[in-house]
């Protein structure tokens, strides 16, 4: 059976490259996704979704706090 | 396989967002800037550039390295606005003659059926005559290229006819790609099928030709009074940013056919590369960080040949990271003014990360200060001016952050424009000015002359004119000087100074003005111009060389102080200001 968590931290994982402020929701779901996939003994799947999810979650947030730490410091 | 397609997604939304627009960003940051290998043109007026100071604001510079600041106004002469009485003949033609032979030591006739009078050289005398230095002139899309590819050369010389004007009055001018609710072709939905619309007004459209304004059947009706808030418009706007049927690409086309014409020209200071520029159905700070600057930085690309981005098929989207192919001007002498998106009017705060632009030195952000006039208390809250709860940081907000959203982006700042109600003129005009005086911006002031009071009361400097009775017949170009409003924009106030951290305070009632700066020996000389009205005794004191020249003509008195070495002062004596001119 399918993770649903894993397919909302893809999903707003992708949502969060445009739109870093869902970055932290995206960083949540995957990792709770994960680690309920890796507790499941095999029965739940959706890990590659999570992680990917997990990854741009954690790039939009590295982006955006990057972006904005910018602006602070040359500012 | 789902894992697969998972990580291509990844990828391919990572490089068209925020992680592709900042490495893009990071890339411009640490390049080298272009240098201009163009032989030397020695132009009338000297050329401009923007100055960068380790940890200060860049400014607006002329050759000497002197701080230069623009005054001036926006004649909407050279606007293609709607003409008429019936809204419903959305597609009149444009209003007064293209071919400059109409204006050559003639004016043509005034009506009261558009919104502004046409543009004639008398216009640009009484600019200089109060003292004014430069121009924002608005001009129009529609007309540049009003069919697709098709560059209309007369309305090129018409423009090139201005800027001889100007130049003759020896001020700079402003190219300004303006626009206003995107096109004056998004048509009129009457009656409006959606609920609580009303029908659009065509009086204030203007930008985009017919050929480029892609609306998709969204009706054309306006909420909240507001043009902008109109489907058709916002439609149109997002079909713009995102490149349906390469209109963009068309638009970066026609600046590049505008300033090969002005390449050489040192009398036109820059290019407003896009006026007001609304996001269409797309949100902040995406909407800027995304398209907006991207966008600008493939105009300079462009136009400079600077090659920021990277290279991308130009008749699609072309998302933050793409460039634009080089058109041949390699104009690397002039001023580019970037306008912050739309919404900044309306929170006086940033709406976007600020991110360098482009790794071309001659940027200035473009910011248009309506406090009170179109920030949320008036246009939510519905707070009168002096009852305004916002901005918390009052006038000097907009003005603060915008210095440092150009620290981060690398660009000067400058007031592209502003303007108010003139009942409002004691406080709003008074506070904006004094804001500007503070932090050492430029202005171009909205409007130069504005035909009828539509809604409340017109803009202009000038009051309007009759717009109730006898619509058929010719009117004046306007009615006279409006007197306090004249007095508070005809200003002392240092054309070019070696030092960009002076202060300096101008008092129109009583036409005192107080200069205080510190100079380098060898430094060029600090010039204050002085408007024909103000009549006080000019005084120097300080560290300078010599006696301060003062020369007389038409747009006043001009002041140069030689600075010796250390700090000195630059006064003007209170005086009464000379009577208005019988009108």
């Amino acid at each position: 059976m399918r993770d649903r968590s894993a397919t909302w931290a893809l999903v707003l994982g992708l949502l969060s490259l445009p739109f870093g402020i869902l970055s932290p929701f995206a960083i949540w779901s995957g990792s709770r996704s994960l680690s309920r996939i890796r507790g499941s003994q095999g029965t739940l799947h959706g890990s590659a979704s999570a992680m990917i999810g997990l990854l741009a979650g954690l790039t939009g947030a590295m982006f955006l706090i990057g972006g904005v730490v910018f602006w602070l410091f040359m500012s | 396989m789902k894992g697969l397609l998972a990580l291509v997604l990844f990828v391919v939304i990572g490089f068209i967002t925020y992680p592709g627009a900042d490495v893009v960003s990071l890339t411009v940051w640490l390049s080298h800037p272009p240098s201009d290998t163009n032989p030397a043109v020695q132009g009338s007026l000297a050329w401009l550039h923007v100055e960068h100071p380790p940890g200060k604001t860049p400014f607006i510079a002329d050759d000497q390295k002197r701080m230069v600041l623009l005054h001036g106004a926006i004649p909407g002469g050279l606007i293609d606005f709607w003409s008429g009485s019936d809204h419903a003949k959305t597609g009149a033609p444009p209003f007064y003659p293209i071919d400059p032979a109409a204006y050559d030591g003639r004016c043509p006739q005034n009506f009261a059926t558009v919104k502004v009078p046409p543009l004639c050289q008398q216009d640009i005398d009484e600019m200089a005559a109060m003292g004014f230095n430069s121009i924002r002139l608005a001009l129009t899309w529609s007309l540049l290229e009003p069919r697709r590819g098709d560059f209309d050369p007369l309305y090129l010389d018409r423009i090139a006819q201005v800027v001889g004007w100007a130049k003759a009055d020896g001020m700079y001018v402003i190219l300004d790609m303006h626009q206003n609710a995107y096109s004056r072709f998004v048509g009129r939905s009457d009656p409006p099928p959606l609920p609580d619309g009303r029908p659009a007004d065509m009086w204030d459209n203007s930008g985009a030709p017919a050929w480029a304004t892609i609306t998709d059947g969204f009706p054309s009706e306006t909420y909240s009074g507001q043009r902008e808030l109109n489907p058709a418009v916002l439609e149109a706007e997002t079909n713009f940013w995102y490149n349906r049927d390469g209109i963009q690409s068309e638009y970066i086309a026609t600046v590049a056919t505008l300033a090969r014409r002005f390449r050489d020209d040192s009398t036109v200071a820059g290019y407003s590369l896009f006026n007001e520029p609304m996001a269409g159905w797309n949100l902040p700070p995406g909407f800027e960080d995304l398209l907006l600057f991207p966008f600008y930085r493939r105009v300079i690309d462009a136009i400079t040949g600077v090659r920021d981005g990277l290279p991308c098929l130009t008749q699609v989207f072309m998302p933050a990271v793409c460039g634009f192919p080089d058109a041949g001007v390699h104009d690397l002498r002039h001023l580019f003014f970037l306008d912050t998106g739309l919404l900044r009017e309306v929170t006086d705060f940033p709406t976007h990360l600020g991110l360098p632009v482009s790794s071309y030195p001659n940027l200035a952000l473009g910011i248009h200060p309506y406090t009170h006039g179109y920030t949320v208390d008036a246009l939510v809250l519905h707070q009168p001016p002096d009852k305004a709860t916002y901005p918390w940081g009052g006038y000097d907000q907009t003005y603060s952050l915008a210095e440092r959203e150009a620290r981060a982006m690398g660009a000067a700042v400058f007031v592209t424009e502003f303007g108010n109600d003139p009942r409002w003129d004691p406080l709003i005009l008074a506070n904006e000015l004094a804001e500007q005086e503070r932090h050492l911006v430029g202005f171009a002031f909205w409007t130069w002359k504005e035909n009828c009071a539509v809604n409340g009361n017109s803009w202009g400097i000038y009051d309007p004119i009759d717009c109730q009775h006898d619509l058929a017949s010719p009117k004046p170009v306007s009615g006279c000087v409006r007197r306090a409003r004249g007095q508070m924009l005809e200003r002392v106030y240092p054309v070019a100074s070696a030092d960009p951290n002076l202060a300096y305070r101008y008092d129109p009632h009583t036409g005192a003005f107080v200069l205080r700066a510190t100079s380098r020996f060898g430094d060029g000389p600090t010039v204050v111009s002085i408007p024909p009205d103000v009549t006080g005794a000019v005084s120097v004191s300080g560290a300078v060389a010599g006696e301060p020249v003062v020369s007389e003509s038409t747009s006043g008195r001009t002041v140069t102080v030689y600075p010796g070495g250390g700090q000195f002062s630059i006064e003007v004596a209170a005086a009464p200001l000379r009577p208005a001119a019988a009108c």
